[in-house]
């Protein structure tokens, strides 16, 4: 009956950010504009491509209302077909998996805060869809989504990613990357303001999971 | 009998010119009628509206027709192809290739553009703290306040973007934006590059919806839409060939219906027509016969029409395909008559008919009460056919008795194919023990029908619809990829206040979200979700206020900061009025069926119920709520069908009792001879058919009853004129006539005639060749 639709509050950013880091690897980006297009090439060049990718992270939250950023930091795990945990460790201990079928919070405890499943949150399925298909070295999905602009150089590439769909656009202005080998940097312009920066330290590519970071996965 | 006895024929009197003349102005009055009638669209396809108002529950009946009434003219499209660029390529190309089609008649509702989500957010702002979802309205129940803090805090530092649509100091635990997202997951379709968006079966969907303007069909046998939509796709189909097209809708429905219905007119109309015909001249060899039975004919269906119209608001489509088959019944007057003019050459028109009609009355009159028994059944599309019939019959009968006898002058041609099926009555053999043997029959087949398991009833709805159709198949498909509710299941919710009914689904509601947790259904809609009732504003707005205190004083403790709840008044609790003035309220609106009689009403649907056996639960969830009423649409049209295929049998039984009598009146001992013809004939249809695996309807008793009224027809011509070849004739080539009639209805493609069509197709020729079994022997008059 309801034809009208709303967007899904979604954990877009976890999803953007796991975008950012995966290997930005191998695809051409085929829909692009041929400018983009060589960029994306370039971009995929440079990016170190591997099963999985891990570090450390630092993130700086300016929320609308707060006198003080909000800092935190911990470590993450990106595996390739598999998704992304993100590990905060301060100022308070929580965990966040991103799956191709769900996203879990889990508190210091180890207890269950938030569960979405892509089946009851469609769009939840089409992030995870141009996530994963990102990781799978698809670039053309990247670029449907975004209208893509940067550079490259010697030192790095830098992408300025904006949403072409108006839905999406109605939460994200802007994502920013960048990185030379991995994303070493990315930032998130929220439409109402609010913004994020992430920076990626000491990134590590693996052939295979740790046992610790797989149970994570299960 | 007194046919034989010779007579010398008065000349015609006054009554017979009178007669006449007054036909005449009555034919005249109902042309004049016809012409106004043609002009204007008095004629109605919905399948349902053959059923019977269900009187147990009235107002059931009201609220399926206003939802019918709100989505008459939706017609739903969605274009799909592998990639949503070239969905949305197509979509172009579509409106394109619509436009230039049927652009006049379908109208885009272009929601996806027109719902501003904006509009929408500022219109139920004032309300954002007063407003919960089932889950939501749980968790803050049952979580303690250092775990709420705890969640707070995690979300602020954890790497992931919020998407608010708020600020965190007005909104820090998210809740109005999870509501807009419950809002949402009510259907599946998203806005994306300004269409609607959705992805199902390995394709990517554009929803299209469009509204119908001007008359919802004509009765031209064209499908207009149909083929304007075919046609658009086919242009985006030379672009992109593996591009589909899924399409659902009511006039897509009736458009079907009517095309149908046309074609099924014409056959059977048409066909029974060119076969009356063509018996009549190979029985009279003359074209005077043949012209009159037609003009018979003629008059007997446009009287039909017209005094069906005058009884009715609309004249069913079906009534008509239905009516086309009464042809080959109102033919038998006429026919009649001519075979007693060739074999009576020497008597005068006026004579022959006077003679002739103790038996024509007889037979008019058994058919009519068959025909009425139909009507019986209260089925208003029944009641039409019966009244179509009956007054088509008449009004043929009345032109055979008024003009025949001052239109046919001079002589009748012999015909030897008249002859020769005249003669075969002499060749036919009778039964010498007929009434045992007879009874013996009888009660054999009752033993085999016993032995074969009985009948296999059937009462459900499929007997009135075809739902193997594509377009059907289509519907289903389209309410499945959008995740609709489906009409046939749902909840009535009355009231005295808006309040009350709105407090009312809620408790309903309440009961329905353990099912949801069951997972019976996925889902429900109601008017509820977007307008909490007062009572339920008030709780959740304590509830949030409770929890967004908590959450900043913790926030406030841990990092330094101070937040606090502004301490606004709270606002005027929001109302269903207000939000029925709102765009957003256009998908749910069809669910506020509003005032009447000073009751308040509303229905809420059902989403993704798992299957019939969450029916029984889902039924029980209404119990002991006051005005919730729990509506089943596919099993109440079964009770419904199921009731008057019992009560129809035992009428059927009254049928053939009061039939009996009343040939006991004309034939006294003899009665059983005309009766008993029908009976066995309606046996042995009922063991075919059963023992063939058909299932057993209403309308297969339906059909019972008319063989009553039209096979016992034969037996009072062959009682009333015992060795007359020409009655024979007459006889045969009525039944030869009527069979080819509701043989060309058991083409029919909808169920309910075609089991009516089929089942007198093999009574009719069965009644026809026992009948003159059942003659009583040439030397012992009495059996």
């Amino acid at each position: 009956m309801s034809f009208i639709a709303w967007p899904k509050r979604t954990a877009l950013g976890a999803a953007l950010c796991a975008l950012a880091l995966s290997s930005l690897a191998q695809t051409p980006p085929a829909p692009a504009a041929p400018a983009a297009q060589d960029l994306l090439a370039q971009v995929r060049q440079r990016v170190h491509d591997a099963p999985v990718v891990r570090g450390g992270f630092e993130q700086l939250k300016t929320v609308k209302g707060f006198k003080q950023p909000l800092r935190s930091s911990g470590d993450f795990v990106v595996a390739r077909g598999k998704g992304i945990v993100w590990h905060v460790l301060r100022p308070f201990e929580s965990t966040l998996v991103v799956r191709p079928d769900s996203l879990q919070s889990r508190g210091s405890d180890g207890k269950l805060t938030m569960q979405m499943r892509a089946q009851d949150e469609p769009v939840l399925r089409t992030v995870n869809a141009m996530l994963f298909a990102v990781m799978s070295a698809n670039l053309s999905e990247l670029a449907l989504h975004f209208e893509v602009t940067g550079q490259v150089s010697p030192k790095g590439w830098s992408l300025h990613l904006v949403p072409r769909d108006p839905t999406l656009a109605q939460w994200l202005s802007a994502v920013d990357l960048q990185g030379n080998q991995f994303v070493q940097e990315v930032k998130l312009q929220e439409a109402r303001g609010d913004s994020s920066l992430i920076r990626i330290l000491d990134p590590v590519a693996d052939n295979t999971l740790r046992p610790q970071d797989a149970a994570q996965f299960e | 009998m007194t046919a034989r006895t010779p007579v010398p024929d008065a000349p015609p009197g006054w009554l017979w010119r009178t007669a006449a003349l007054a036909w005449l102005l009555v034919i005249i009055a109902v042309g004049v009628h016809q012409w106004q009638f043609w002009k204007h669209d008095g004629i109605d396809t919905d399948v349902m509206a053959l059923l019977p108002v269900n009187e147990q529950a009235p107002d059931v009946a009201l609220a399926t027709e206003q939802l019918v009434g709100q989505m008459s003219r939706h017609v739903v499209v969605l274009l799909g192809a592998g990639e949503w660029g070239e969905a949305r390529a197509a979509v172009q190309v579509f409106r394109q290739g619509l436009a230039t089609r049927a652009g006049t008649r379908l109208r885009e509702d272009a929601i996806a553009q027109k719902t501003s989500m904006q509009a929408a957010l500022d219109f139920y702002q004032p309300w954002r703290e007063r407003l919960l979802t089932p889950e939501q309205r749980a968790l803050l129940a049952n979580t303690p306040d250092a775990a709420l803090v705890q969640k707070a805090l995690q979300d602020l530092y954890q790497p992931a973007v919020q998407a608010r649509l708020s600020d965190w100091v007005s909104d820090p635990l998210s809740l109005w934006t999870q509501w807009w997202t419950a809002r949402g997951a009510q259907s599946q379709a998203r806005p994306r590059d300004g269409e609607l968006w959705v992805a199902a079966d390995g394709q990517q969907w554009a929803v299209l919806q469009f509204a119908l303007e001007g008359s919802a069909f004509r009765l031209s046998g064209e499908p207009v839409l149909g083929n304007a939509l075919q046609g658009a796709l086919a242009d985006v189909q030379a672009q992109w060939p593996g591009a589909r097209m899924v399409v659902a809708g009511v006039p897509l429905h009736a458009e079907a219906a009517a095309v149908q219905a046309n074609r099924e007119i014409n056959t059977i109309g048409w066909g029974s027509l060119a076969g009356v015909l063509l018996l009549a001249w190979l029985a009279f060899r003359s074209l005077r016969p043949v012209a009159l039975v037609g003009v018979s004919l003629l008059v007997g269906c446009a009287v039909a029409l017209s005094v069906t119209a005058l009884f009715f608001e609309h004249v069913h489509l079906l009534t008509l395909v239905f009516g086309a088959s009464l042809v080959g019944v109102a033919e038998d007057y006429g026919v009649h008559y001519f075979a007693s003019r060739q074999g009576a050459p020497g008597r005068s028109p006026h004579g022959l008919m006077r003679g002739l009609m103790p038996a024509l009355w007889l037979a008019l009159g058994t058919s009519a009460i068959a025909y009425l028994a139909l009507g019986a059944a209260a089925f208003p599309g029944l009641r039409q056919m019966a009244v179509f019939s009956v007054v088509g019959l008449t009004a043929a009968m009345l032109t055979v008795v008024c003009w025949f006898p001052w239109l046919d002058r001079g002589t009748m041609p012999h015909s030897r194919v008249a002859q020769r099926i005249g003669q075969t009555l002499a060749l036919w053999p009778r039964w010498r023990h007929a009434l045992p043997g007879s009874v013996a029959v009888c009660a054999v087949v009752v033993l085999l029908l016993w032995l074969l398991g009985g009948l296999r009833a059937q009462d459900d709805v499929r007997q009135l619809q075809n739902a193997s159709t594509p377009l059907v198949a289509q519907q289903r498909q389209v309410g499945e990829i959008l995740g609709l509710p489906s009409p046939a299941q749902f909840y009535l919710v009355h009231g005295q206040t808006p309040e009350q009914v709105l407090q009312r689904e809620e408790e309903l509601k309440d009961r329905l979200d353990a099912l949801v947790a069951r997972k019976e259904l996925v889902g429900y809609s109601g008017v509820s979700d977007w307008v909490p009732s007062a009572r339920r504003q008030a709780s959740d707005a304590q509830r949030v206020a409770h929890a967004q205190d908590a959450v900043f004083k913790g926030v406030n403790a841990a990092l330094g900061e101070s937040f606090a709840r502004a301490s606004t008044p709270p606002p005027a609790p929001l109302t269903v009025q207000a939000w029925l003035a709102q765009p957003i309220s256009a998908a749910a609106r069809p669910l506020w069926l509003g005032e009447r009689d000073g009751t308040y009403r509303s229905l809420l649907m059902l989403r993704g119920v798992k299957g019939v056996e969450s029916l029984p639960a889902l039924a029980g969830a209404a119990q002991g709520i006051e005005g919730v009423a729990w509506v089943d649409k596919p099993a109440e049209i079964s009770g419904l069908l199921q009731r008057y295929r019992i009560s129809m049998t035992e009428l059927l039984l009254l049928g053939h009792v009061l039939v009996l009598g009343a040939l006991w009146l004309r034939f006294g001992r003899k009665a059983w001879r005309a009766w008993m013809p029908t009976v066995l004939a309606s046996l042995v249809v009922v063991g075919a058919l059963t023992a063939f695996g058909a299932p057993w309807q209403l309308f297969n008793v339906l059909a019972l009853m008319l063989l009553l009224g039209v096979g016992i027809d034969y037996g009072i011509f062959l009682q009333e004129h015992e060795d007359d070849p020409h009655a024979w004739l007459a006889v045969v080539i009525g039944a030869g006539s009527t069979w080819l009639s509701f043989g060309l209805l058991g083409l029919s493609e909808t169920p309910a005639l075609k089991a009516f069509g089929l089942t007198l197709m093999l009574g009719l020729p069965l009644v026809l060749v026992l009948a003159p079994l059942f003659r009583g022997s040439a030397h012992n008059k009495e059996h």
